[in-house]
């Protein structure tokens, strides 16, 4: 605990009967940028809120560097935040808006005029200094929030989807400008988003939520080749599901399965024990985990509905014989002959598939 | 482990927010509510308890004719304004924004000036020797001066003058949100321009047109210094029977229960309006 | 085709016809007053003999005109400050309060714009006339500032309405207390709505005549008033000078609020 930088301890948010946020807990070290990962309505800004100081946990503690932070009101908890709507003060300038913290907090005309050139610098908008928030664009805008958000040097930064109401190519470039700050500046991030392609170019660990709680937290590479819940594995990445007839375990980590259609595949992953295990089971596979069955393999038979040229790759619309449908991607330049409405059988790499059970 | 947690953007000064709009409670309450209460009150209290006042007022004739003659005037000036405001509402709702602005502007200049000032010019223009009667009598319409003023006439040009920017500009906003999409598919459907005008245009409409006669009404009934200036002594209305019953006559009892007549009327339309019309609020001068 | 101003044919033409006679017809008088002002005949025989400024002169030289005057400007402008400062703490309250009965409190707000304002001016006058208000300065300001509230109120709840609270969250964030923020960015956020309750104030009390009637002692009078006894004595051009310095006064303070309005949103 004493290691980490800002933790999460059980937060719990209730707004009335509804249960936003149940039990979450997390901690971040100095310096790094954590995303909160997941659909509308998941709880992360709630989160994220609370630790602002915009809502009062209904349960649970925050602390930054060990000490609690909830007794202290918003406006002295020395926590920068962007929003999603870029909350620019309209009626100042931008060097004006870059200056409001350092104002309130007194510093002096000198040193103030020389941290908002610094900040100007930093979000490379030299030549705004004197514009109005209405005459910059959306992209613009959220720079000078960046900036002005870390003009007072905050130990975290929080970040509310701050990308989400602008277009795809403004949104990548500024997911540039968001990883060079970070790395300039080494300021502890948390960032929102419900876009995980962001959360996996931008962050150093992301935490999944869903229905008020945190999945899973990890790297992104952690979350892509090891998700630990259905729901992980269908968000981050691409994913088919399959039906599993039947589960049996081999050893404590393999399976053996049986499809709908009396296929049998052996040598799957398994997570968890499967005492206990209820009704359904799943498996996870990746579109580019799946190949071409060789004449000797086992595979499982298909037909193909629809091929799909997606430039760098050909993306194939296949259906099962029980008749669930997967998406399967190769490399174009794999690409063999026609394969439209043709039978095929395909394997995949069977350590990368995972089985889920509910 | 949880502290004490502190909620900052809570409104301050107290109870949830409700502390702030204590001074405006306290003055309204104070000088607006207990006053009009307590001046109803003394309609069945004066000069002893009962309805005497009330019944008075409906079966003397003096008062009666001045109710009579007030929803007159009323329904008199809402229905001309209407008749005259919506060819003009119309063409602002079809204009583009800068040939309307120079119609806004004057249409909002003439709500804006000074009452007094727009009544007393028909005053001057109404009268015996003014300008009208000048007009028709040097070009031999007339061969008298016609009484403009002083009578139901000069009540009603000068309360359709007032009236007519407050019908306008409803019946305008209305219009402007019906698509003409609408009305060229009715073209298409085959319906002649008099057939679309009355099964499209007018139904469509009519929530504004409505809406602002409820409220023209409204303010019709209430008003006091156009009728006062231009109508003579045989059409006051209720607004000048109450100055009348209160500071010449100092009959509290009659000019409360005539007070009431007119609040509670106002109070039934304006809830009318507010329930089918979900109103915007403009005020009775 | 009806409301495709390209299409309509014959209908634009009666259109117009009607627009331009009811434009004639309201802007007519005003501009006549301006003109007899300036007319010679003190019987308003127009057009007039001959032009003189006489009845400006006899304006501003009379001391019960110009006292009025006086007296109406002080008024309002009292009125306008209190009514535009309960405004703001009313709406604050409304906006961003959490307490029940909001839409009772609101609806309250409105009442004097909606009832007749003969009904209020008798109930006032009973009650100033009970506890030795009636003709006092005091009074006047009261009433008016009843009067005056609901316009004040509407227009600063909708630019607070419309305004993003987030604005003031981030300055909070950056450090500057609730009541900081709300003075530095919330307020100046909504200044238009400030002014224009302010000049809605103003001009409600500068023009108000029902109450002004009630309240008038031979004192204190309005200039509403004084016309108004004016116009029920002698129909001398001076009202006309005094009409039209109105409606001047009038139109200068909405330009300069329209001016101001621009610089403010530049």
């Amino acid at each position: 605990m004493s290691q980490s930088f800002l933790s999460v301890e059980g937060f719990k948010k209730t707004f009335g009967d509804v249960v936003a946020v149940d039990n979450v807990s997390l901690s971040l070290s100095k310096g790094e940028f954590l995303t909160f990962l997941g659909p509308s309505g998941s709880g992360k800004s709630t989160t994220l809120y609370a630790i602002a100081g915009f809502d009062i946990p209904t349960e649970g503690d925050i602390r930054i560097e060990g000490k609690s932070i909830l007794s202290i009101p918003s406006h002295k908890r020395n926590i920068g935040m962007v929003f999603q709507r870029y909350t620019l003060f309209p009626h100042l300038t931008i060097s004006e808006n870059i200056a409001f913290p350092l104002r309130v907090r007194r510093r002096s005309a000198a040193e103030i005029s020389a941290r908002v050139k610094e900040m100007i610098a930093l979000v490379r908008l030299e030549g705004f200094e004197h514009r109005m928030p209405s005459q910059l664009s959306g992209g613009q805008q959220q720079r000078v929030a960046l900036a002005r958000a870390l003009a007072y040097d905050p130990p975290v930064l929080l970040m509310d989807e701050p990308l989400s109401a602008l277009d795809k190519k403004l949104r990548d470039d500024l997911q540039i400008e968001i990883r060079r700050i970070h790395q300039q500046t080494g300021v502890t991030i948390l960032y929102v988003t419900h876009d995980q392609e962001e959360a996996l170019r931008l962050s150093d660990r992301i935490a999944v939520f869903n229905h008020g709680r945190i999945e899973q937290i990890g790297s992104g590479t952690e979350l892509y080749r090891s998700p630990k819940t259905r729901f992980v594995a269908g968000f981050v990445g691409d994913s088919n599901f399959l039906r599993v007839e039947q589960v049996s375990a081999v050893g404590r980590d393999e399976a053996i399965i049986t499809m709908p259609d009396g296929t049998l595949f052996d040598k799957i992953p398994l997570q968890h024990s499967l005492f206990g295990a209820t009704q359904t089971c799943e498996i996870m596979i990746r579109p580019q985990s799946i190949r071409l069955a060789k004449d000797d393999e086992i595979g499982l038979e298909v037909v193909v509905l629809d091929v799909t040229f997606l430039g760098e790759s050909v993306s194939l619309y296949l259906a099962t014989k029980w008749g669930e449908t997967l998406i399967m991607r190769i490399p174009e330049r794999s690409m063999i002959g026609s394969l439209a409405q043709k039978h095929i059988r395909i394997a995949w790499e069977r350590n990368e598939s995972h089985l889920f059970f509910s | 482990m949880t502290t004490t947690a502190y909620k900052n953007s809570a409104p301050f000064f107290g109870t949830r927010g409700l502390g702030m709009a204590l001074p405006s409670l306290f003055l309204l309450v104070l000088f607006f509510v207990v006053p009009v209460i307590a001046l109803l009150l003394r309609s069945v209290t004066e000069p002893e308890f009962g309805l005497q006042n009330y019944r008075e007022l409906f079966l003397t004739s003096t008062y009666s004719r001045v109710l009579y003659n007030t929803f007159l005037v009323a329904g008199l000036v809402t229905s001309i304004s209407l008749f005259l405001g919506y060819p003009v509402a119309w063409l602002l709702s079809v204009l583009p924004p800068r040939k309307s602005m120079v119609i806004f502007a004057i249409i909002l200049l003439s709500m804006w000036t000074n009452l007094l000032a727009r009544t007393y010019a028909w005053m001057v223009l109404l009268q015996r020797t003014g300008v009208i009667n000048k007009f028709l009598l040097g070009y031999g319409f007339i061969s008298e001066p016609l009484p403009l003023v002083n009578n139901l006439i000069g009540v009603c040009i000068g309360m359709v003058y007032i009236m007519l920017p407050f019908i306008i500009l409803p019946m305008h906003a209305t219009l402007r949100t019906i698509d003409p999409a609408i009305l060229q598919a009715a073209a298409l459907c085959g319906a002649g321009r008099w057939q679309a005008f009355r099964r499209v245009l007018l139904p469509l409409s009519a929530s504004g047109a409505l809406s602002g006669s409820l409220m023209v009404f409204v303010m019709s009934l209430g008003y006091f210094v156009t009728p006062a200036l231009l109508g003579g002594a045989n059409n006051m209305m209720l607004a000048g029977m109450i100055s009348q019953l209160i500071q010449s006559l100092l009959n509290w009892g009659l000019g409360g229960a005539a007070a009431f007549i007119l609040l509670s009327v106002t109070l039934a339309l304006f809830a009318i309006q507010m329930r089918y019309f979900g109103g915007s609020l403009m005020g009775a001068r | 085709m009806l409301l495709s101003y390209d299409r309509m044919g014959s209908l634009k033409v009666f259109l117009w016809a009607i627009t331009l006679l009811i434009c004639l017809f309201l802007i007519v008088p005003i501009l006549f007053i301006g003109a007899l002002s300036f007319g010679s005949s003190p019987w308003l025989i127009f057009p007039p003999p001959s032009w003189t400024i006489k009845w400006y002169q006899q304006f501003f030289s009379e001391p019960r005109w110009i006292n009025a005057a006086t007296t109406s400007f002080q008024i309002a402008v009292v009125v306008m400050v209190s009514s535009v400062l309960l405004g703001l703490s009313a709406s604050f309250s409304i906006v961003r309060g959490t307490f029940p009965g909001k839409f009772l409190l609101r609806t309250l707000f409105m009442t004097p714009m909606i009832l007749p304002v003969v009904v209020f001016s008798v109930a006032i006058y009973m009650l100033f006339l009970r506890i030795g208000l009636g003709g006092t300065f005091i009074g006047f300001v009261i009433a008016h500032t009843i009067l005056a509230f609901p316009f004040a109120f509407i227009s600063i709840t909708n630019s607070l309405e419309r305004f993003d609270k987030s604005i003031e969250d981030a300055a909070i964030l950056c450090g500057a207390s609730p009541i900081q923020a709300v003075i530095k960015i919330t307020l100046p956020s909504i200044r238009l709505g400030i002014l224009s309750a302010a000049l809605f104030s103003f001009l409600i009390s500068w023009d108000e005549v029902v109450v002004a009637i009630f309240m008038a002692s031979p004192t204190l009078q309005t200039l509403p008033v004084v016309i108004w006894g004016a116009l029920r004595q002698e129909l001398t051009p001076t009202i006309a000078a005094a009409s039209s310095l109105l409606v001047l006064l009038t139109l200068a303070l909405i330009v300069f609020a329209g001016v101001f309005r621009k610089s403010l949103t530049r």
